[in-house]
């Protein structure tokens, strides 16, 4: 956590010394990325998982924010893509303007189906983001006089033939990372302004944050319509970067498990967790699909992968650090941090033991409040 | 349209109805026991149906017997799974983090059936597979009925056991209050894990009937995942009664509504209708107040 008070301990200033280093390292090593890639395929890779990141950055304004857990995003990056895809074949629109057009109607639609599924919060709106997502693949199987059904549908490339396949490569992992830049500047920006503390009191304790005043139904619709955007144009690209779109993988509920695996995994309340988790899962991902590519191993190991964050890194590997370098803190009594209400519970709990406080049946009942 | 075919239709809607009833007075138990939305029930549903097959394959008894075996071990594994996994989750994120450690476990199930059994569409050959009865001019298969049997047998069973047992006692009492239950001398932690065992059993008796008339592949537990989630989310979540009436009536329109739309799009019943519960009655129609969070 950066504290932006003038006294800052020397512990600090060396912190933010180390922090700065590693973003300024991470920097030059991500735009040097397409200069050092060995052969093609492995600057490919490099492209989906800058696609991922940029997707899992989009889905975090939802999840990191509020906390409503949205397995369905998929929903957003497929109607990204045949939206652009679409406006290229059938409109004739010029294939960026199209990307930029097809996001802005995504995020027209999820207005009314935030309405719809904002009313429920939990494992409810879980269900209903799956739901969107299976939908949504019937739909685009079945009118298949849209979207080309199960042969799928083609889209025209948007640089002009002579550009060779690397080239291609290069220029949208640039593509990429651009619009991972933006949405990250989007979501550092929310985090520092009111309208970002209030989407956090919603995800600490949503009936609390409306009692104090919190507009919460219109904060959570517009961080909501404002994910679907980027997610969306996460999708396009991805659309005009493979040149091909099929409804099974456009609208698969595992593309919107991995936005929230690697969300998870990095971290959802920290600003580049998201992208840390998509390097680690993009990579593995990878992995596994090239050594058990015509198995369905790498599903159990995605499985396996998510089950494992859930039960032991449920905050995310950099929160994990950010605590690990709070212990070696010298002044440890004086640092502000942010606590969740798990944490909260778990302290208050800890603290009512010593004191002697007996009884399960208090606990309990700290549970049932908390939830 | 001609009378017999709507006859048809109602009584297919009828018999599948029951199956879909079956399966999310499952999940409606976890949810009631654990607040946990059971995302892997329908992995484990194809998982019986590949565990009958598999058996019917290698021993040629008819796959009706492979109950004897899978309804334990579900029973079992439900338990294990209870009290090693879910227990471990934190009380403030169970319900939310739940839906994805159970999804995870789906994942693990369907990535192990494509490994083992590959993603060959698979389906049970049985000498009364073709056969068929006659009701006023509807032709009705013998497996479809026999689904329908064992669906209704579990689901009589699963309310007798719920009504008339000292267990089932205890678990009602789980469900509508831990702490007065606690205090009664029940062990609501071992109810629980009991609780979730008994769901997954219903998976594995939904699974073998299933197996019957079904040609099964791993990625298929997705097509059930969406219509059981709907239902209960439609019946309101944790409402047995509520999860089996929203089953039977969704089950009922699938299946007249193929008849104008066909099958791909009779499917959206179930979507058209969780919407539009979200938007007029969010905690369903026949959930609690408490519904709404969840």
């Amino acid at each position: 956590m950066p504290s932006a008070s003038s006294t800052r301990s020397a512990f600090d200033t060396a912190l933010l010394g180390v922090r700065g280093l590693i973003l300024v390292v991470a920097a030059v090593l991500v735009l040097a990325f397409p200069r050092m890639a060995p052969d093609a395929f492995i600057l490919s890779v490099g492209v989906v998982i800058a696609s991922y990141a940029a997707l899992a950055v989009g889905w975090n304004f939802v999840g990191g924010f509020t906390g409503y857990i949205s397995l369905g995003h998929a929903a957003y990056s497929g109607l990204g893509g045949y939206g652009t895809a679409l406006l290229i074949i059938d409109a004739g629109w010029n294939p960026w303007l199209a990307l930029v057009g097809a996001a802005v109607a995504v995020a027209l639609i999820a207005v009314p189906i935030g309405v719809a599924s904002l009313r429920v919060r939990g494992a409810s709106f879980v269900i209903v983001s799956i739901s969107l997502v299976l939908i949504l693949l019937l739909v685009s199987q079945s009118w298949s006089g849209l979207t080309g059904g199960s042969n799928g549908l083609r889209v025209p490339r948007p640089f002009a033939d002579d550009v060779l396949r690397p080239e291609q490569h290069e220029r949208f992992f640039y593509l990429n990372v651009a619009l991972v830049v933006v949405a990250l500047a989007v979501w550092w920006a929310i985090d520092r302004s009111r309208f970002g503390t209030g989407l956090k009191a919603i995800r600490e304790d949503e009936d609390k944050a409306q009692a104090l005043g919190v507009p919460t139904f219109a904060y959570k619709l517009a961080v909501f319509v404002i994910s679907a955007f980027f997610t969306a144009m996460a999708g396009g690209l991805y659309a005009l970067w493979f040149g091909s779109l099929d409804p099974i993988f456009q609208f698969s509920i595992l593309i919107g498990s991995y936005m929230v695996l690697m969300s998870l995994l990095g971290g959802i309340r920290s600003l580049f967790g998201p992208v840390v988790g998509a390097v680690i899962v993009g990579y593995s991902l990878e992995y596994f699909k090239a050594q058990y590519g015509d198995t369905q191993f790498h599903l159990v190991a995605l499985g396996l992968l998510l089950a494992l964050v859930v039960l032991f890194m449920p905050d995310g590997v950099l929160p994990a650090l950010g605590s690990l370098v709070d212990r070696l803190r010298p002044d440890r009594a004086t640092s502000i941090r942010e606590m969740t209400a798990a944490e909260l519970l778990e302290h208050n709990r800890a603290i009512e033991k010593d004191s002697g406080t007996d009884g399960a049946a208090e606990d309990r009942e700290t549970e049932e409040v908390v939830r | 349209m001609s009378g017999s075919l709507l006859l048809q239709s109602l009584i297919l809607g009828v018999l599948l109805g029951g199956l879909y009833a079956l399966l999310a007075a499952g999940l409606t138990l976890y949810f009631g026991v654990m607040r946990v939305v059971m995302i892997a029930h329908s992995a484990f549903l194809i998982l019986a149906a590949y565990l009958a097959w598999w058996f019917q394959g290698e021993t040629g008894i008819d796959p009706l017997v492979s109950l004897l075996v899978t309804v334990p071990l579900f029973f079992v594994i439900g338990y294990v799974m209870q009290r090693l996994l879910l227990s471990r989750l934190r009380p403030a994120s169970l319900t939310m983090m739940s839906v994805l450690l159970t999804f995870a476990i789906a994942l693990v199930i369907e990535g192990g059936l494509g490994y083992v059994f590959s993603g060959t569409q698979r389906r049970i050959q049985l000498d009364y597979s073709s056969s068929s009865i006659e009701v006023l001019g509807a032709n009705i298969a013998v497996v479809k009925l026999i689904a329908f049997a064992l669906a209704g047998v579990a689901l009589v069973g699963l309310w007798a056991l719920m009504k008339l047992t000292r267990f089932g006692q205890a678990l009602r009492a789980t469900i509508q209050h831990p702490e007065a239950a606690r205090l009664l001398g029940v062990n609501t932690d071992r109810i629980a894990g009991f609780g979730f065992g008994l769901g997954l059993a219903t998976a594995a008796i939904g699974g073998t009937a299933l197996s019957l008339d079904s040609t099964i592949y791993p990625s298929l537990h997705w097509h059930w995942i969406g219509p059981l989630m709907a239902i209960i989310v439609v019946g309101g979540l944790g409402s047995i009664p509520g999860a089996a009436i929203a089953a039977m009536v969704l089950g009922i329109s699938q299946s007249l509504l193929q008849i104008p739309l066909g099958t791909t799009w009779a499917q959206t019943v179930f979507y058209v209708a969780l919407f539009a519960t979200l938007m007029v009655r969010p905690q369903g129609f026949f959930g609690g107040r408490l519904a709404q969070r969840f």
